[in-house]
């Protein structure tokens, strides 16, 4: 496990594109929320404050977490246009190394990323707290945030295994959302089990849940819990109604799946 | 008789393997043995299951029929990893150095980064250890994967047309590496189209034609190294009986203006020339020829 983790590390710590990317991400999250703050009609200091600033922060954070989603594209698709994969096999590896060789190392960047965030958070938080709050009110935020990094990238693996020309598997990882939002119409016309609220970028993507919406839906359920009668059903559950603990295990579930399923299609395949 | 008495310690052992991509057939039933010690070449024109073959030995490529074994045993990656393989392209990170692509190929392997530098040497690429492989040249590339193949000093070595792309000076280099290897009792397989290259460096050697095994054994009774002699006298037909009936003579082959034949060995042509004269028979011509491998070759793979 550990030599994989260093074959991993030998192949991207010197590769410049990797750094590059990362780079920009890990200054424009920071820099881009800073900005947000400054244009908020609420103002930065609400926004930045904990524990508001986990929720809002990783939100921002995951549109980043596409990119990061993205890099890992690239350094899966390497492998198959450098046919380094075939040389590893062919010098001693096996399929399943490969898996758990890319699994360690999206651990790792997802690790890192969450670090990254903590770090961040933190400092806007001390800066601009003046409340009560403490640091760890609302860090669990942090942690969802690690999971949906692990969610781009374990789609990104399936999508670079499968497509194997890098171009293509960005095209078509940029597009998954898209696309799955029309099947998501389609069989919301089809079916009212409302399992189109269940599919994998979604899920993914609701981990991270927007602030926004979330201060909305609070607000309309207290207002529609003051306004009930007795006698009355319940009100109607609205939008992003999947509470977030639940959201966490589908989406876990689908991790795991998505490493499976990649493993098998390795193991069907010739590898040219 | 002596090789009788030695028991053959079996390197690879192929037995009955096929493969199809769609429909076409690119191995059919494919059988062999290889030895300890053998410089094992397979020859074939292009398209004719070479790489195939060598695919399916290392795992890339699944057979759909037949099993194989490595030193005895079932194939896994602890058995490859003690193969040294060149297997078509060179695949190496463009934007690494030869250093940092070996030291990769050196974790996989469980091999010490102490090595780099040996098999560097030998390929002629220390100097450039430190550049980057996508400013190599295709013969550098080439030269830095027969390296990665050395890395760990393996006992067996597969290379698939190891002289790629090579100028003649690379060729000459890497065929002087390979006959070394050889020299120090390691087991080469290689595949090659080139018949000069299996003929110059193996010992024994398969034909491979549309996935099809044509011949296999030791090089010189499959591409027959003996020379040929040919006679031409006035009476090609009576010549023709008359070769007959002499002794240690085979392999007697006519052609419209002369008479190919073999003489077995401790018979030269002075020997033919006086048996052939004591049945009556004077030639107007009698000549020696290098043997023909080309032709040789041609013969069997049509």
């Amino acid at each position: 496990m550990l030599t994989l983790l260093q074959i991993e590390l030998k192949k991207i710590l010197p590769y410049k594109t990797f750094w590059v990317i990362f780079g920009l991400v890990f200054l424009l999250i920071p820099g881009v929320f800073f900005a947000l703050g400054q244009v908020n009609p609420m103002g930065g200091k609400d926004m930045f404050s904990f524990p508001n600033v986990w929720n809002n922060l990783t939100y921002l954070a995951s549109w980043f977490n596409l990119l990061i989603g993205m890099t890992f594209v690239i350094l899966v698709c390497n492998e198959f246009s450098f046919k380094t994969f075939r040389q590893h096999v062919i010098d001693g590896q096996s399929k399943s190394d490969f898996i758990v060789a890319k699994i360690l190392l999206m651990v790792v960047l997802a690790t890192a990323s969450m670090l990254y965030i903590f770090i961040v958070g933190a400092l806007f938080g001390l800066v601009n707290t003046d409340n009560s709050a403490g640091l760890t009110e609302g860090i669990m935020y942090v942690g969802v945030y690690f999971i949906q990094a692990l969610g781009y990238m374990s789609v990104a693996l399936i999508i670079a295994t499968l497509i194997r020309s890098t171009a293509l598997s960005i095209i078509i990882f940029m597009l998954s959302i898209l696309i799955e939002s029309i099947v998501q119409v389609i069989i919301g016309i089809f079916s009212t089990a409302g399992i189109e609220n269940y599919f994998p970028m979604e899920i993914i993507a609701n981990l991270t849940p927007n602030p926004i919406m979330e201060a909305i839906t609070v607000n309309q359920q207290a207002m529609q819990a003051g306004m009930q009668q007795p006698g009355m059903p319940p009100p109607a559950p609205i939008a992003e109604a999947i509470p977030l603990s639940t959201n966490v295990y589908i989406a876990v579930a689908y991790i795991i799946a998505i490493w499976g399923i990649t493993y098998f299609i390795l193991t069907k395949k010739d590898i040219k | 008789m002596y090789h009788k008495l030695y028991k053959l310690t079996a390197i690879l052992n192929i037995n009955g393997i096929s493969k199809t991509y769609g429909k076409v057939k690119a191995l059919n039933n494919l059988s062999l043995q290889i030895n300890q010690g053998e410089v094992f070449g397979i020859l074939g024109p292009n398209g004719s299951g070479k790489t195939t073959t060598l695919g399916i030995i290392l795992d890339v490529i699944k057979a759909n029929s037949g099993t194989f074994t490595w030193f005895g045993e079932e194939p896994k990656k602890e058995s490859r990893q003690k193969i040294g393989s060149l297997l078509e392209t060179p695949n190496f990170y463009p934007y690494l150095n030869a250093r940092q692509n070996l030291s990769i190929a050196c974790k996989i392997k469980n091999v010490d980064d102490s090595d780099i530098d040996r098999v560097l040497d030998i390929v002629n690429l220390l100097t450039r250890a430190d550049s980057k492989f996508k400013t190599y040249s295709l013969g550098m590339k080439q030269r830095l994967a027969l390296g990665a193949a050395l890395l760990g000093n393996p006992d067996v070595l597969l290379l698939d047309e190891p002289t790629n792309g090579l100028d003649p000076q690379g060729i000459a280099e890497v065929r002087t590496i390979i006959k070394n290897l050889a020299a120090e009792g390691k087991t080469i397989i290689m595949a090659s189209h080139i018949l000069d290259e299996v003929e110059k460096v193996c010992t024994h050697v398969a034909v491979l034609k549309l996935g099809n095994l044509l011949t296999t054994g030791p090089i010189e009774t499959v591409l027959s190294k003996q020379e040929q002699v040919y006679v031409v006298a006035d009476d090609l037909n009576l010549l023709k009986v008359t070769l007959g009936q002499i002794d240690g003579v085979s392999n007697i082959k006519a052609s419209t203006s002369k008479i190919y034949l073999m003489l077995e060995n401790g018979k030269d042509s002075a020997y033919l020339n006086k048996a052939l004269f004591d049945k009556g028979i004077t030639l107007s011509e009698l000549g020696v020829q290098k043997p023909d491998l080309e032709a040789n070759f041609l013969e069997i793979i049509n």
